[in-house]
C-alpha cells in the first residue's frame, strides 16, 4: 500500500476520533484507447462547439445545465456547488453499527483500504477487534470528490475495508423479472441441487481473468512486434506556420525599396574609428 | 524569466531617504560626490493621489527607493521626459534634448533628421539625475527600445549617432532589444466627455488582460517570451526582448503582422484602427511604437494619473490579480523591495526572431 492515499480524514462516533487515510482496493484493468484520425495517425482533438454560435466554447464559458424538460435547462454555477452542504469533508461519520448479513451485496459499490495515521493506531485496532468479535459493520458517510457517498466499515483480514455504498433510491430493487410461482415437483429440484453441488467449491479469486482483455493485450503486443504501428506526423499548427511565413514576407516587404535598413548580413563593417570609439565608451 | 530579489537599500538610497526626512521645503541634496539643489518639496504634483495629495518629496522619496530596480532598465538608452511644473492637473510638456545639464548627467549626441543637425540627449540615468529630473517635475520618463550599449549583441553594429542619418541607421540605436506592444483600452467606462480618450475601468483593463495573455499565446507558438507591465495608465505594454539583428523597420513590420493575426484571431476583442472611433468597445494593439526615436514610459516610471500610479512590471502570474491604481509611487517600491524586479532579466531572457520566421524567411532575411 505505499501508493499515495487518496483521501485523509478521520472516522469518528461518539467521542472517538481515528486519524486515517484511504487507499484504493481495487482498481479496474480495462484497456484504454486514444482516438486517431485514421488518414493523418494524429490524435483527435475534442472541442466543445455552440451550434449556436457556431463557435468553440472556452471553459469559462461553460456551466452545468441539469435538464428539466426536454431543451430545458437549469443551470448551477461553482457558486452554487460550494454553497451545498458537505459535512463530513473530512470525517468518516459512523451513525450505526449493524450486523454485516443485513446489507445485500448489491449495495456495494467500491472498496478502500482504512489505513491508520500514527496517532491512530490503538483506536483503529480497537475499533477493528470490536467489530470482528461481535460480527457487526459500522454504516457512516464519507465525502470523496465532492460527493457524499454512503459507505461500510468492515474488517477484512487484519484491516479495516470501507466500501462506498449505492444510496437506497440508486438501488433498483423492484422485480424486473416476475417468476410465476411454478408447481415445482421434488423430482426437479433434486435434479437442481445436484447440479448445483456439482460446481460448488471454495471462492478463489485467482481463478478467474478477464479473458477479452487478455486477448486485447495480446493483439496489441502483436502489432507492436510486427510493427504494424500509426505514428503521428510531428505536431505543427498550420496557422502558425502561415503567421512565421507572413511575418518572413513583412520583413522583407519592409525591406523592399529600403536600402538603409537592409539586412546586417550583408551590410559592410563598421568603420574602424567608429569600431575604436564604440569599444571605449562600452568599457 | 528569473526574479532576484533586490538586495538592502543602498547606501545612497537610505542618505537622500534620511535627508527629505525632515520639513523643510528647499534644500541641497547631497547624493554621493554629487549635489542636487531641490525646492517646493511639499508641492501636490498628484493632489487627488489617495490615500493623500502626491508632493515632490514623495516622488523624490519614490525614486531613491524605487532606482536600484528602475536604472538598469534606462542603462545606456536615450531618455526623454514629460515635465508637469504645476502638477499633472497642470500644463505639461515634453523634452527631448538638454543644454549645459549638471556634471552627473551623462547625455549622448544624436543625429536629427527634423533639424538636420545632431543634438544632446539625456543618456541613462543615475540617481543624482533621476532626483534632478524629479526637481524640474519630470514626472514621466519615456525611454529608447535601443541603446548604445554593445552587450553580446551590438558588436558588429555602428556607434556613428551623431554624423549623419546614414550613419544613425548603421548604428546600434536603430537596432531595437525589444520588440514591443503597446495594448490600449478603447472600452469607455461611460463616464468620459465626448471625444475623450477612455478613463481606466475594471471591464476596460479585464478587456486588455485578456488580449494580453492571447498575445502571449501567439507569440509562445513562435517561441518567443514577452515581458509585461502595466502602463500605469489604463493598458499594458509587452516587451519582447530580442537580438540585435533586425532594425526597428523590421521589427515594427513583425509586430504589425503580429497585430493583424491577432486581429483576426479575435475580431471582436482586437484592433488596428486607425480611426478612434473603430476602436470603441475593443483593445487597440498599438505596433507602431517600434520605430526609433519613440519611446513608452519606463519600467517603473511615475504616470499623469489621478492615483500617481507608475509603469509597473508584473510577473505573469500577478496579472491576473494586478490593477493599474494597485502600484503608485506609495506602494510601488514596497512591493519591489518585497519581491525583487520581474523584469531584472530581461536583456538575458533575449529570442532571435529569426528564427520565430518561416520558411520564407531565409530568403527575405538574405536579400
Amino acid at each position: 500500500m505505499a501508493e499515495r492515499a487518496i483521501w485523509s480524514g478521520a472516522v469518528s462516533f461518539g467521542m472517538v476520533n481515528i486519524p486515517v487515510k484511504l487507499h484504493s482496493a481495487t482498481r479496474s484493468k480495462d484497456i484504454s484507447f486514444n482516438l486517431i484520425h485514421v488518414t493523418c495517425g494524429t490524435r483527435i482533438e475534442q472541442k466543445r462547439w455552440c451550434p449556436t454560435d457556431q463557435v468553440e466554447v472556452p471553459w469559462d464559458e461553460i456551466v452545468r445545465g441539469y435538464q428539466y424538460a426536454k431543451g430545458h435547462y437549469v443551470t448551477l454555477t461553482q457558486e452554487d456547488f460550494d454553497a451545498l452542504p458537505l459535512p463530513s469533508k473530512h470525517t468518516v461519520g459512523i451513525s450505526a453499527f449493524v450486523q454485516a448479513s443485513e446489507i445485500d451485496p448489491v449495495y456495494y459499490e467500491k472498496s478502500y483500504y482504512l489505513a491508520p495515521d500514527e496517532r491512530g493506531q490503538k483506536p483503529y485496532a480497537l475499533l477493528l477487534k470490536a467489530l470482528e468479535e461481535k460480527g457487526l459493520v459500522a454504516i457512516a458517510t464519507i465525502t470523496i470528490r465532492k460527493k457524499e457517498q454512503l459507505c461500510a466499515l468492515r474488517p477484512h483480514q487484519g484491516t479495516l475495508l470501507l466500501d462506498t455504498l449505492y444510496y437506497p433510491d440508486e438501488v433498483k430493487l423492484e422485480r424486473e423479472v416476475d417468476i410465476d410461482a411454478a408447481d415445482l415437483s421434488d423430482e426437479e429440484l433434486k435434479m437442481a441441487y445436484r447440479l448445483v453441488e456439482l460446481l460448488e467449491k471454495p471462492f478463489d479469486p485467482e481463478a478467474y481473468h478477464d479473458r477479452y482483455r487478455e486477448a486485447l493485450s495480446a493483439l496489441i503486443d502483436a502489432k507492436l512486434e510486427g510493427k504494424e504501428v500509426v505514428v503521428a506526423p510531428p505536431h505543427r499548427e498550420a496557422k502558425v506556420i502561415d503567421l512565421r511565413d507572413a511575418l518572413a514576407r513583412s520583413v522583407a516587404a519592409a525591406r523592399g525599396g529600403k536600402p538603409a535598413s537592409k539586412s546586417r548580413k550583408t551590410k559592410a563593417p563598421p568603420a574602424r574609428r567608429t569600431r575604436k570609439a564604440g569599444a571605449r565608451k562600452a568599457g | 524569466m528569473s526574479v532576484t530579489p533586490l538586495l538592502e537599500e543602498p547606501q545612497q538610497t537610505r542618505e537622500v531617504l534620511d535627508q527629505l526626512a525632515g520639513i523643510a521645503q528647499n534644500m541641497t541634496l547631497e547624493v554621493g560626490r554629487w549635489r542636487v539643489p531641490v525646492t517646493s518639496l511639499d508641492r501636490p504634483l498628484w493632489p487627488k493621489a489617495r490615500p493623500r495629495p502626491a508632493t515632490k518629496r514623495d516622488l523624490l522619496r519614490y525614486l531613491a527607493r524605487i532606482a536600484p530596480a528602475m536604472l538598469p532598465h534606462l542603462d545606456g538608452r536615450p531618455v526623454f521626459v514629460t515635465r508637469w511644473p504645476e502638477g499633472v492637473a497642470g500644463k505639461s510638456f515634453y523634452q527631448k534634448s538638454w543644454e549645459n545639464p549638471p556634471p552627473f548627467v551623462r547625455t549622448v549626441a544624436i543625429w536629427t533628421q527634423e533639424s538636420g543637425v545632431a543634438r544632446d540627449y539625456l543618456l541613462g540615468a543615475n540617481l543624482a539625475t533621476l532626483l534632478w529630473l524629479g526637481q524640474q517635475s519630470a514626472l514621466e520618463l519615456h525611454v529608447w527600445f535601443s541603446r548604445v550599449t554593445r552587450g553580446f549583441d551590438g558588436r558588429g553594429l555602428g556607434t556613428g549617432y551623431a554624423s549623419s542619418e546614414q550613419s544613425l541607421l548603421e548604428s546600434r540605436l536603430n537596432y531595437p532589444d525589444f520588440l514591443v506592444i503597446d495594448l490600449d483600452s478603447y472600452v469607455y467606462s461611460g463616464r468620459e466627455a465626448p471625444g475623450d480618450e477612455p478613463e481606466l475601468s475594471r471591464r476596460g483593463f479585464d478587456a486588455v488582460r485578456h488580449v494580453a495573455y492571447e498575445v502571449r499565446d501567439v507569440l509562445e507558438t513562435l517561441e518567443l517570451g514577452a515581458f509585461v507591465k502595466t502602463s500605469g495608465r489604463t493598458g499594458l505594454h509587452l516587451y519582447v526582448p530580442i537580438v540585435r539583428r533586425f532594425t526597428f523597420d523590421d521589427v515594427r513590420a513583425i509586430a504589425q503582422t503580429l497585430g493583424e493575426f491577432l486581429q483576426t484571431r479575435c475580431p471582436d476583442e482586437v484592433t488596428l484602427a486607425w480611426a478612434v472611433k473603430d476602436r470603441t468597445g475593443k483593445v487597440f494593439f498599438d505596433y507602431n511604437q517600434n520605430v526609433r526615436g519613440k519611446s513608452l514610459a519606463a519600467a517603473y516610471s511615475p504616470r499623469r494619473h489621478r492615483d500617481a500610479t507608475v509603469s509597473m512590471p508584473l510577473r505573469w502570474d500577478e496579472l491576473p490579480d494586478a490593477y493599474p491604481t494597485d502600484f503608485t509611487i506609495f506602494t510601488a517600491a514596497d512591493l519591489v523591495a518585497n519581491r525583487g524586479d520581474p523584469w531584472g532579466g530581461i536583456l538575458a531572457a533575449k529570442a532571435d526572431l529569426e528564427l520565430a520566421l518561416g520558411p520564407a524567411a531565409a530568403t527575405a532575411v538574405s536579400q
